[in-house]
């Protein structure tokens, strides 16, 4: 073999997938087209995705914290998995919505405003696609919001109990780490209000650091609410079944 | 034999000797300062682990939470064992096999310890929560920078080394070398610049990071893993390497197949469809590669039973060729039938260690015990140490592959099972977790043995013999060539 010819074969072997597998979609993603909310009905406008918070802040330390290793944010297709049916994974029931079947496969929109996608690598935990909905939807009328919640549960999992009505047993099964990294000691007077209700020393108050008020802010605002934030009927995860039913 | 052929071989072993000596001081530095990253990614490699299952194990230290020590482990695992134990490999095989002393020995240390500086302080970084934040890529951007300029300034002087190298036959050993030499810098570029500089999409820079992560085990790591293996069989044993031809399937093989995988990992996630479909078909056909990789080494040692028992350099290595085929095999069964139900489990990572500890580890443990004696001028002192570093090495990854492989199947599975609730398939996966974590306890006994060996040897408190230290009490007929190599200039031997 001529060493010109194994040197083209290695730039080749190499550039084509780089290529085809990286330049080009990479490209394609860029640059993707808006969605019509209605494709026959142009003044019905195009997608937007609707998202508060601090939204790349967050993101970076979710991905400096390494949830990314325990906990997904991917609601695959049917064809795939059964994602979309498992607990409030990809959003709410009918029955909590009040008719409107708000579960859905996760789209390119869905990670707008990050700066890297934490799809996530394993499922030690459960997918976080929805936390904020569904933190929304349990804790309603028990007096502790979300955020609450989730400082409690960032601070201390196993001290903290699920977000479900009557859920005790979270506190033993849980295996998420405390992030205790992530809150500091103060005293009661600097705590300024936003003391932890946990247990501490006379006059402390353990208080959450930037970082931790990023990352909760982050967490509740993944969202597949389909009342507030519809998608378009081409995005719906239903719709070849959909079409079909109409076509019998 | 005549005068002519004497003094030819003379000189010889006397150039294979000033090549040594050139290489004494970086190879050696790769090689104990990737031992010691080694023990490290180990204890840390525990340290996860352990979390998985009983989660406020040294909770007392919010630097270890789980999370960061996992980004921290693999980190120190790749970079900081990995990459500098296959630099080492690297130089040392390409000044051999080019027959050409390393001038450039002073500036390659150099940028070895600025290596090292900046994988301890990327590693740092990740612990103390200061990372990227990019999921496989986590140390920051300008780690990344400064690492790619050391990685130039480590590797330059290899293909430096080809380039005016004597006309001739170019090994095996010298294509993977030269594939892996060009591919990572390639990696690293394009994923500096789609992941870290681009801020468009953020699937898609996921994807690329992904794709890098694959790429520095499957296009760096492994290949140089498969150079010292095509150089130690032949070299051991005194033959040929068994068929040129399957070789070069093999090579081109896996240098089509290889490339393509990364992206498998983002299955269902919302980015072109054939992305992570291709990922996956590159993983089932990494058997191809594997098999001819396999038969060729294998045919090439066969009817040497004694030798592969006795060298510790040939056992490492073909247990590690044996461990590739199996890797084939294992991708082969989880990409082409388990696909969508393992891929959010542990069973990924359980591959992921095989590629890394299982077929790349092997292979440099190989290759460092044959290499270290001749940049020293001392033999291993104990065989004990060896066998016990074998044994346990081989215990330790087996039961991290197959408890991770099992639990992660059944956490996958699981997960598709609407009638159980979520938590039941993640007691199942932290169950086989323990396993995990006994057997990186294990591995840590083993590189203790390991470690400890080689600092000695790097004290230049190796045995002064004329025997290499084989894993049999005699010393009869040596396989690494003539008796008295070490002491006299450098080993004669058939091949090479």
């Amino acid at each position: 073999m001529k060493f010109k010819a194994f040197l083209i074969g290695l730039l080749i072997s190499f550039g084509f997938p780089w290529l085809v597998a990286v330049v080009l979609p990479f490209a394609s993603m860029r640059s993707a087209e808006p969605i019509l909310m209605d494709p026959e009905d142009e003044e019905a406008g195009y997608y937007v995705s609707k998202r508060d918070g601090r939204i790349v802040e967050g993101s970076q330390v979710y991905g400096q914290e390494g949830c990314y290793h325990c906990h997904t944010q991917v609601i695959r297709p049917t064809y795939i998995g059964s994602d979309v049916h498992r607990d409030e994974w990809a959003g709410l029931k009918k029955a909590a919505t009040g008719g409107v079947d708000g579960r859905r496969e996760t789209l390119v929109f869905d990670f707008e405003g990050e700066e890297v996608a934490k799809v996530g690598l394993t499922r030690n935990g459960p997918d976080l696609a929805n936390l904020g909905l569904r933190l929304e939807h349990h804790l309603k009328g028990t007096g502790t919001t979300p955020e609450e919640w989730l400082y409690k549960h960032l601070y201390n999992p196993r001290e903290t109990f699920g977000y479900r009505k009557g859920d005790q047993s979270l506190p033993d099964k849980s295996k998420c780490p405390s992030k205790v990294g992530l809150f500091k000691k103060v005293s009661v007077s600097q705590g300024r209000g936003k003391g932890l209700p946990v247990a501490t020393e006379e006059n402390e108050a353990i208080i959450p650091t930037d970082k931790a008020e990023a990352l909760v802010s982050y967490l509740v605002s993944l969202k597949k609410d389909a009342l507030r934030n519809p998608i378009p009927a081409q995005m719906d995860y239903r719709r070849d079944r959909e079409q079909t039913a109409e076509k019998k | 034999m005549s005068e002519n052929q004497h003094t030819s071989e003379l000189s010889d072993a006397a150039l294979r000797a000033s090549i040594d000596r050139s290489l004494r001081h970086p190879v050696m530095f790769f090689f104990t300062s990737g031992a010691l990253w080694l023990a490290v990614g180990i204890v840390l490699g525990f340290v996860a682990s352990a979390k998985k299952h009983s989660p406020d194990f040294l909770a007392c230290f919010p630097w270890l939470d789980a999370g960061k020590v996992d980004a921290a482990h693999m980190s120190a695992l790749l970079y900081g064992w990995g990459m500098q134990a296959g630099f080492g490999i690297l130089i040392w095989l390409m000044a051999r096999l080019t027959r050409k002393e390393c001038k450039s020995a002073g500036v390659i240390l150099l940028a070895g310890h600025l290596w090292n500086f900046f994988v301890m302080v990327g590693v740092a970084l990740i612990l103390f929560g200061w990372g990227s934040g990019v999921p496989l890529m986590e140390f920051p951007p300008q780690i990344w920078i400064c690492l790619l300029f050391c990685y130039l300034a480590i590797t330059i002087w290899s293909l430096v080394q080809f380039q005016v190298r004597d006309a001739g036959h170019v090994y095996v050993s010298q294509w993977y070398l030269l594939a892996s030499l060009l591919w990572f810098p390639w990696l690293l570029v394009s994923a500096l610049v789609f992941v870290f500089s681009f801020n468009d999409n953020p699937l898609m820079a996921a994807g690329v990071a992904y794709w890098f992560e694959s790429g520095v085990m499957l296009l760096f790591l492994l290949p140089i893993g498969l150079a010292s293996a095509y150089y130690l069989a032949p070299k051991v044993t005194g033959r040929p390497v068994y068929s040129y031809n399957l070789a070069l399937f093999g090579f081109w093989a896996f240098a089509v197949v290889g490339p393509w995988a990364g992206m498998q990992k983002l299955n269902g996630a919302p980015i072109p469809v054939f992305l992570p479909y291709v990922g996956a078909a590159a993983m089932v056909l990494i058997l191809i590669p594997a098999i001819a990789v396999g038969l060729n080494i294998l045919k090439t040692v066969s009817g040497h039973t004694d030798v592969v028992v006795e060298s510790p350099s040939l056992r490492f290595t073909l247990a590690g060729i044996v461990l590739f085929v199996l890797f084939g095999a294992l991708s082969l069964l989880l990409h082409g039938f388990a696909f969508n139900a393992f891929q959010f489990s542990y069973a990924g990572y359980g591959l992921n260690i095989l590629l890394v500890y299982g077929v790349f580890s092997l292979c440099a443990f190989g290759a460092i015990y044959f290499i270290v004696p001749r940049v020293t001028r001392r033999e291993w002192l104990s065989r004990r140490f060896i066998n016990w570093h074998f044994f346990l090495s081989l215990y330790g990854v087996a039961s991290i592959v197959i408890c991770a492989v099992m639990g992660g199947l059944s956490q996958g599975y699981g997960m598709d099972d609407l009638t159980q609730p979520f938590m039941t398939m993640a007691d199942r996966a932290s169950q086989l977790g323990w396993g995990v974590t006994i057997a990186w306890g294990c591995l840590l006994f083993a590189n203790l043995f390991f470690c400890f060996h080689l600092l000695l040897m790097w004290a230049r408190l190796g045995r002064r013999s004329s025997h290499p230290t084989l894993l049999k009490g005699h010393h009869a007929e040596s396989p690494h060539g003539p008796d008295g190599e070490i002491d006299n200039l450098g080993s004669v031997s058939a091949t090479h």
